[in-house]
């Protein structure tokens, strides 16, 4: 890489490292595949208690899911960060975005539940809107498409009376924005071309 | 017209392609550098140790799972050195 270089080149190459640069984002996958699994699991086994004693509000299989989850996240974020090649300042962002959605997520939790109402629907809406910045800051079209998905999940559970419906339009949203996301994320981090 | 003479340091093509990566990130290791610019070990090692002497990279020898590691970091110097090289070359190609 010794030849003399023209004023072109040099520019050319600058632009190509750079962008090069930008694509390099921490493996995430993992954390879609997780949460998505995790919720879709508790939002069903909501529906199963509730539906073995109707009327009673089983809020256990969310505190089991926020537990596990909690801890395999951290478990793994503190491995990556052992692991990790590059540190880029977007991963930096993406991290404080999500923090401060857990952050809100809690005190939505503590203040719905404090009133007596159902914090599934706000949160479902909340959880848009990280999807949404991190599949634009990634320029990974399935995660925005997936932040939609959440809000519209959010709007048509709060239409649909019915709590079976709203667990199937949860789970569905859950499925086709992390889930989903998180299988092609997963791809394209191992370097896998989409068919 | 003449031509502003461009940073010697910098006008080398793994040397700017490794501090073109670094102006982007905030730090990347040997390996990340090896397999983004696509060198030889041997004259990435090299050229890192140039861009140190120069001031313009901040190198750091640690360990990674009990193997070495070395994580390059851009120098405030480092930067500025860049930006007046990138201005450089703009000037030349619009006038």
């Amino acid at each position: 890489m010794d030849t003399p270089m023209t004023p072109e080149q040099s520019l050319r190459l600058i632009e190509s490292m750079m962008s090069q640069a930008k694509r390099s984002f921490s493996r995430m996958s993992f954390y879609f595949l997780l949460w998505g699994g995790l919720l879709t699991l508790a939002m069903v086994a909501t529906q199963v208690w509730t539906g073995v004693e109707p009327g009673t509000r089983y809020g256990a299989p969310w505190g089991v899911a926020g537990l596990v989850g909690g801890a395999l996240s951290m478990w793994y974020g503190a491995r990556q960060s052992r692991q990790e090649a590059v540190l880029n300042p977007m991963d930096r962002i993406i991290n404080w975005l999500w923090a401060s959605f857990v952050i809100a997520l809690l005190l939505v939790l503590f203040t719905t539940l404090l009133e007596g109402d159902d914090p599934v629907i706000p949160i479902t809406l909340m959880t848009g809107i990280p999807t949404f910045l991190t599949g634009q800051i990634m320029r990974f079209r399935p995660l925005v498409l997936g932040g939609v998905l959440f809000w519209a999940a959010g709007v048509v559970m709060q239409l649909v009376p019915d709590a079976g419906a709203r667990t199937i339009v949860y789970c569905a949203a859950m499925v086709l924005g992390y889930i989903v996301p998180g299988i092609l994320l997963m791809r394209k981090e191992n370097g896998v071309r989409p068919a | 017209m003449a031509f502003a003479p461009l940073d010697p340091v910098l006008h080398n093509q793994l040397r700017l392609a490794i501090v073109s990566l670094l102006v982007s990130v905030e730090q990347a290791d040997f390996n990340h550098l090896l397999e983004r610019t696509g060198a030889t070990r041997g004259n990435l090692s090299v050229q890192i140790s140039k861009l140190k002497e120069a001031g313009y990279i901040q190198v750091t020898k640690g360990l990674r799972d009990n193997y070495p590691n070395t994580v390059c970091r851009l120098t405030p110097e480092g930067l500025h050195a860049f930006e007046g090289y990138v201005k450089a070359i703009k000037d030349y190609l619009h006038r």
